[in-house]
């Protein structure tokens, strides 16, 4: 009897410790669960938004991601090819050092590539030191030399040389499969991974339509709705009666580039029905610019766009 | 399920139909260099500094101070300025033909600063002058000197006042005006009402009768020194006319019953006045030289509290001819009357004491709905309805010289008494207006410089 007794007072107390433990852990985690900081934001208008994620119409229409998905699945070879020309275009136009060291290397890389081929995670890791700039630039007496020596070739270097250059080593390919096709698989799924860099470096350059960065950087919006917000913080207008909404002044702006008034604002116009309230109103906007200055914040890179401001002010929302 | 459909189609439709408004709209917005537009959704009151009025000998210090004090309280109550501590101020004024040094104020964010002297002349007078600058260009914006005699430097005060205001805002101030009310005092049971008077800030409380009868709607003639009031002496209660400068009076027509509700005409050449008839009052006006009455309405019902509006070609009236008091536009000549007070929440709201604007754009009224009374306005045609203040017996509004401010008063009931407030018409900036004692039935007076009396 007493055992049995014994087994249900385990079992009880067990339960109960289970419970209990179970009771302790879910209300602990709930105690420990942090409260939600709020975090200052600051609200655009969805005109505003859109102009930011909207995407350049006269944006380049290249499609740098299909061509990698197309270059993996049929053609890794001739695409990789393509996209290295590409990468290095665009990354390396404007320096004049580069074309030269190209063609210096192709031809040293000819010749000792033929002995290499046991050796044949070298000539790739090769062609990496060879795209860094140091290398190249310590043998540009070189290359101006062979520049003097084939003073013909180098018009057409631009575009030839690269693949020129690849060519080379896909020569030497063939012969490796021969000797161990185990390491070929290696050698490709390293030039897979050369050609994702460059895809994605191709992806950055260029702009591409409905990319989030599209228009941001020429964006107005973000100017307009900063610098209505300032003026608005000073503009104390002196009337709420009848009628408001149809009071108006338009307010012409003359800005420096450094966020200060060029000149005096100019009331271009005032509407309302009492002409000597409008009157009132647009000499109190006009205090309320001169007062809220200096517009900092204004882009420099955009001042052609903010060097005049035409403002209306208005009592639409009052009352 | 057909209605549903063509429901949705119309939503669709015109949900269409506005995107491609939109649509339209933002391409014609990208066409031309838009206009940024502010709207300020808050109304804030415009910071102003009012320095000390500068005495031109020491013996002019307490006028020069009580001119200050009385201009910042008036700006400060119209609710649209923000006057600054005088203790916040940098600059100190000692002379105020010298332009202040600007930047002084713009660091405690002045928008505009008065300065100003007070001197006492040769002759007894006394010239006060005041300047009124833009803080943010510089320049002058406003600049007079008035030579009065000493006790009346409070209406200078006012004066001045009115033209801070005027420069500042473009509408016509109303602080150099008075208020004509009914001065309540003694226990309710026994309750003395007598006819008061004082400036609009509750200054120079002048009592006009002695309380030995009850008087009742007072009103100002727009362009003399003449009050218009209803009085309960022997008798049927009367309208009378009396005359503040002279204190004479004098009943107002001839009529068999009891008259009340009289108001002047914009001329001031006639008083409006209801006329009690057996169980029915109706609308009558006098022409205050020929002495004749014309009737103007001739109804089985309660036509009262008439009001013209101020170019004097119509009057607005509360009538329960419908079977609840409601407010009615008429021609100034009687005729056919339009009903524009119409509840929207609540049918059984009643509309009375309606009383036209001086500007001619709102009437105002006492609404009595849902166990309140409130004062609100409306335009002449019934639009724009818009309660002010709403509450226990709210009642009487009356409009400033500017159109801008109603006062009215409030009766909380129980064993207190009634008080004068003042509200913006926008339902902003409601305040107690201070009385003696207890007060009721405020009627603002027009500008004191617009009347002849001044």
């Amino acid at each position: 009897m007493k055992v049995k007794v014994d087994k249900t007072l385990v079992a009880s107390i067990a339960l109960h410790v289970l419970v209990l433990g179970w009771g302790l852990v879910t209300f602990s985690s709930r105690a420990f669960v942090v409260p939600e900081e709020s975090l200052p934001i600051d609200i655009i208008s969805t005109d505003q938004l859109a102009q930011m994620t909207n995407g350049q119409k006269t944006g380049d229409k290249k499609e740098p991601k299909p061509k990698v998905e197309k270059i993996a699945e049929a053609k890794p070879d001739e695409d990789a090819v393509g996209k290295v020309t590409e990468k290095k275009e665009l990354i390396k136009t404007n320096s004049t050092p580069e074309p030269p060291p190209k063609p210096v290397e192709k031809p040293v890389e000819k010749k000792p590539e033929p002995p290499k081929p046991v050796a044949e995670a070298k000539p790739k890791e090769e062609p990496k030191p060879q795209e860094k700039k140091p290398d190249p630039a310590k043998e540009d007496p070189i290359a101006e030399l062979q520049k003097k020596l084939e003073t013909k070739k180098p018009p057409p270097k631009p575009p030839e040389p690269k693949v020129a250059a690849v060519q080379p080593q896909q020569q030497p390919k063939p012969k490796e499969r021969s000797f161990d096709p185990a390491q070929i698989q290696r050698d490709l799924d390293k030039r897979a991974a050369t050609r994702h860099e460059l895809a994605g470096a191709a992806l950055n350059a260029s702009a591409s339509l409905g990319s989030t960065t599209g228009t941001a950087a020429n964006n107005v919006a973000t100017w307009r709705g900063a610098f209505q917000g300032a003026v608005k913080r000073c503009f104390t207008p002196t009337y709420n009666g009848q009628d408001a909404d149809q009071y108006e002044a338009d307010i012409d702006i003359s800005m420096k580039i450094d966020g200060s008034l060029a000149s005096e604002p100019v009331i271009v116009g005032v509407r309302g029905p009492s002409r000597s309230i409008a009157q009132a109103i647009a000499e109190s906007a006009k205090r309320a610019i001169v007062q809220c200055q200096v517009y900092s914040f204004m882009p420099k890179p955009q001042y052609e766009s903010w060097k005049l401001i035409p403002m209306t002010f208005g009592l639409k929302d009052m009352l | 399920m057909n209605d549903a459909r063509s429901i949705t189609r119309r939503r669709f439709m015109t949900v269409t139909g506005s995107a491609v408004a939109m649509l339209g709209g933002g391409h014609a917005f990208a066409q031309g260099q838009p206009r940024i537009r502010i709207d300020p959704t808050e109304f804030q009151p415009v910071p102003i500094a009012i320095t000390n009025f500068l005495p031109g000998s020491p013996a002019d210090a307490d006028v020069g101070n009580g001119v200050t004090q009385v201009i910042t309280n008036n700006l400060k109550r119209s609710g649209l300025f923000a006057p600054i501590d005088q203790a916040a101020f940098i600059e100190r004024i000692n002379n105020i033909d010298v332009a202040p040094q600007f930047q002084n104020w713009k660091t405690i964010n002045a928008q505009a600063v008065v300065t100003g002297r007070m001197t006492r002349q040769p002759d007894g007078r006394l010239k006060a002058e005041f300047r009124l600058w833009d803080v943010v260009s510089g320049q002058q914006l406003a600049g007079q000197q008035y030579f009065t005699s000493p006790e009346y430097w409070r209406r200078i005060a006012h004066i001045i006042s009115d033209q801070i205001y005027e420069r500042m805002t473009g509408e016509k101030g109303y602080f150099d005006s008075r208020v004509v009310f009914v001065d309540e005092s003694g226990p309710k049971e026994r309750r003395v009402k007598r006819l008061a008077m004082m400036d609009q800030d509750g200054a120079n409380v002048r009592y006009l009768t002695r309380g030995s009868d009850l008087v009742l709607t007072p009103r100002f003639s727009p362009n003399s020194q003449e009050i218009t009031y209803m009085e309960f002496g022997q008798g049927d209660p009367k309208v009378y006319l009396f005359n503040i400068e002279t204190g004479q009076r004098e009943t107002v027509g001839n009529f068999p019953g009891m008259t009340f509700a009289p108001r002047f005409s914009p001329d001031g050449q006639r008083v409006i006045m209801s006329l009690q008839q057996g169980g029915n009052s109706n609308l009558f006006v006098m022409d205050l030289r020929s002495r004749s009455t014309t009737r103007l309405t001739d109804t089985p019902a309660i036509d009262t509290s008439p009001s013209y509006s101020p170019d004097g070609t119509r009057i607005c009236f509360e009538s329960d001819r419908g079977g609840r008091s409601q407010i009615y536009v008429m021609a100034a000549g009687g005729g056919a009357a339009q009903r524009i007070s119409f509840s929207k929440d609540d049918t059984n709201a009643t509309y009375s004491t309606p009383v036209w604007s001086p500007r001619g754009d709102y009437i105002a009224f006492t609404r009595q709905g849902g166990g309140q009374f409130s004062i609100g306005v409306m335009k002449p045609d019934g639009s724009g309805e818009r309660l002010l203040t709403s509450g226990y017996h709210n009642e009487g509004p009356t409009f400033s010289p500017n159109g801008r401010v109603l006062m009215f008063f409030r009766d909380p009931g129980g064993s207190g008494g009634p008080s004068l407030f003042s509200v913006d018409i926008s339902g902003r900036n409601e305040l107690k207006v201070p009385t003696p004692g207890f007060a009721s039935d405020p009627a603002w007076s027009p500008l004191l410089s617009s009347t002849s009396g001044g």
